[in-house]
């Protein structure tokens, strides 16, 4: 063993010991750490919550129509909070959930897969937003229907779009890494 | 009798098989229990290397495959130390492999899984992989094969184990600079010491059987020889009794998790994962594995893959639930392409006497059945 190889060999194991120490007191600090994930989960609940609740401030006067089943009120209501918040997805919740109730079932479709392509949390089941059943109701009511206005009209694009649409919902509540 | 029928190949597609169903059973995304794509892609995430939260999660299962392989190979005195076969050729055939992955949306073992749980729209992505590997034996059989490796210094081979360490310290420690997605699939896991002890234990298998979906193909119509396809088969059967025996069935076309109906693109994308695959002699399941056991030009190719993940994401090539994109697409014959050229760079056609020459031109022609 000449002396070239005794310092590397030394060197080595000085920066192994450096390295561990600095690992265990990184582990040391491990309570910390815990309590930053914790607030992080906080942080994501809270959040979840802020939205919720400006939800329900932001359309409080489009979901008292609804309630009373001034449907038609509520959907120009509506329109007008989402020309000032274009981005907002829960607009198009509401939207597809008074078409559906008003009985366009495409365009409730529709809008439901629009409002998932904006923010995927509405299928995600781990979020207090999951709307999946809900969807899912709405699909199973509409696709026997459908399914009857296309062999009526065939060539319908709106319809063989809707019938798209709601596969394409299928696929996302079914869930899978997406 | 029964030792042979139960020999260690068909041990391990059951692992394999069952293991996917009972780790998405535990937590992971359905019909995902085992992807490398998938995983890989939401190790580039948490690494950093995109910036999808929903897909950022330092999934153990990596981890479990390469330690179990590691510590198989080491027990077994197998593990050896080799490299330098086209490493360059062989990143970028890993970068488009997970290309090929992520349009389909899954690795072949993903395919299996879908297949045994009912999902036919991965039956494109199935006939796509078995055309693949076809071809890729016609390339063999006209004298296509990358360069000869050789033995490395034994360092070399240990690099991919300590990265796996280094990623499993890294799971437990999480520093600030590692992305645990809390939505999404990122948020779909099985508990952290499950998912590492189911594929551990495959991996230990894995590395003993050399168990490898393209693998098992190839050997079937290269040879005929059926050991490792009696290891994919095993795994297609037992994922299949699990998925039945726990609800996990449905069978059909439509509302299937994380598909698409573009079958097309689907089995050219599996066609470029199984032509890729025959080239760099190995499905993702298997590099990770051959990584592992201390094949460089494997963990080569595991880094082209990991890239390849973060890019299918960055650069939008990943398909989603409502079809295929552009640029996936265009990667996907970019990928074809990248693999007729190698092809034909690595034609080394058998060289004869004259005299024997016409018969020669037989067994080492293209679409030569011999």
């Amino acid at each position: 063993m000449d002396w070239f190889y005794k310092l590397n060999v030394a060197l080595l194991i000085a920066i192994g010991v450096i390295v561990l120490s600095m690992i265990v007191q990184h582990e040391m600090n491990q309570s910390r750490t815990v309590a930053a994930q914790e607030d992080s989960s906080a942080a994501l609940k809270r959040k979840y919550e802020q939205q919720m609740a400006k939800n329900a401030w932001l359309y409080k006067k489009v979901l008292v129509l609804e309630k009373k089943g001034k449907l038609n009120e509520a959907m120009e209501e509506l329109h007008k909070i989402l020309a000032e918040h274009p981005s907002d997805a829960y607009g198009f919740v509401l939207e597809a959930r008074l078409l559906y109730r008003q009985g366009h079932l495409a365009d409730a479709i529709h809008f439901y897969r629009k409002a998932i392509e904006m923010d995927p949390d509405y299928v995600d089941r781990k979020t207090p937003l999951y709307i999946g059943d809900e969807i899912m109701k709405v699909i199973s009511n509409s696709r026997a229907k459908l399914h009857r206005e296309r062999k009526l009209k065939p060539g319908d694009p709106k319809i063989k779009a809707a019938i798209d649409d709601i596969y394409y919902l299928q696929r996302r509540i079914a869930g899978g890494c997406e | 009798m029964f030792k042979r029928f139960l020999d260690i190949s068909l041990i391990a597609g059951i692992l394999l098989g069952s293991g996917c169903v009972v780790l998405t059973l535990l937590g992971n995304p359905v019909n995902s229990g085992i992807c490398l794509s998938c995983f890989l892609e939401n190790l580039a995430g948490a690494m950093q290397l995109h910036g999808h939260v929903r897909m950022s999660y330092l999934r153990p299962e990596l981890i479990g495959f390469i330690l179990g392989s590691f510590v198989m190979a080491l027990y077994s005195k197998r593990f050896r130390v080799t490299g330098g076969s086209s490493p360059v050729i062989r990143f970028f055939l890993g970068l488009f492999i997970i290309v090929g992955c992520s349009v389909f949306i899954g690795c072949p073992i993903k395919m299996i899984q879908r297949l045994a749980s009912g999902d036919l729209t991965a039956v494109a992505a199935l006939l796509g992989l078995v055309f693949g590997v076809w071809l890729g034996v016609r390339y063999i059989r006209a004298g296509v094969h990358l360069d000869r490796d050789r033995d490395l210094p034994r360092i070399n081979g240990y690099v991919f184990p300590l990265f796996a360490i280094l990623l499993l310290l890294f799971l437990f420690l999480r520093p600030s600079f590692i992305v645990f997605g809390q939505t999404g699939p990122a948020a779909m896991h099985a508990p952290v010491w499950a998912s590492l002890a189911i594929s551990f234990v495959i991996g230990i298998a894995a590395q003993r059987s050399g168990l490898c979906i393209t693998g098992g193909l190839r050997n079937l119509f290269l040879v005929g020889e059926t050991t490792l396809f009696k290891g994919v088969v095993a795994a297609l059967f037992s994922a299949f009794v699990i998925a039945y025996l726990t609800g996990q069935f449905h069978l059909g076309l439509y509302g299937q998790p994380a598909s698409h109906m573009e079958h097309g693109w689907t089995f050219l994308a599996m066609t470029l994962v199984g032509l890729a695959s025959v080239i760099i002699d190995g499905c993702p399941f298997r590099q990770i594995i051959k990584a592992g056991q201390g094949d460089v030009d494997a963990a080569i190719t595991c880094f082209g893959m990991l890239i390849g993940a973060a890019l299918v994401i960055g650069w939008s090539i990943r398909s989603t639930s409502a079809g295929t994109t552009f640029a996936g697409r265009v990667a996907v014959l970019l990928g074809l392409m990248v693999c007729l050229a190698v092809v034909l760079f690595y034609r080394n056609p058998v060289k004869v006497p004259r005299r024997t020459r016409g018969q020669a031109r037989i067994k080492g022609a293209v679409g030569s059945s011999q």
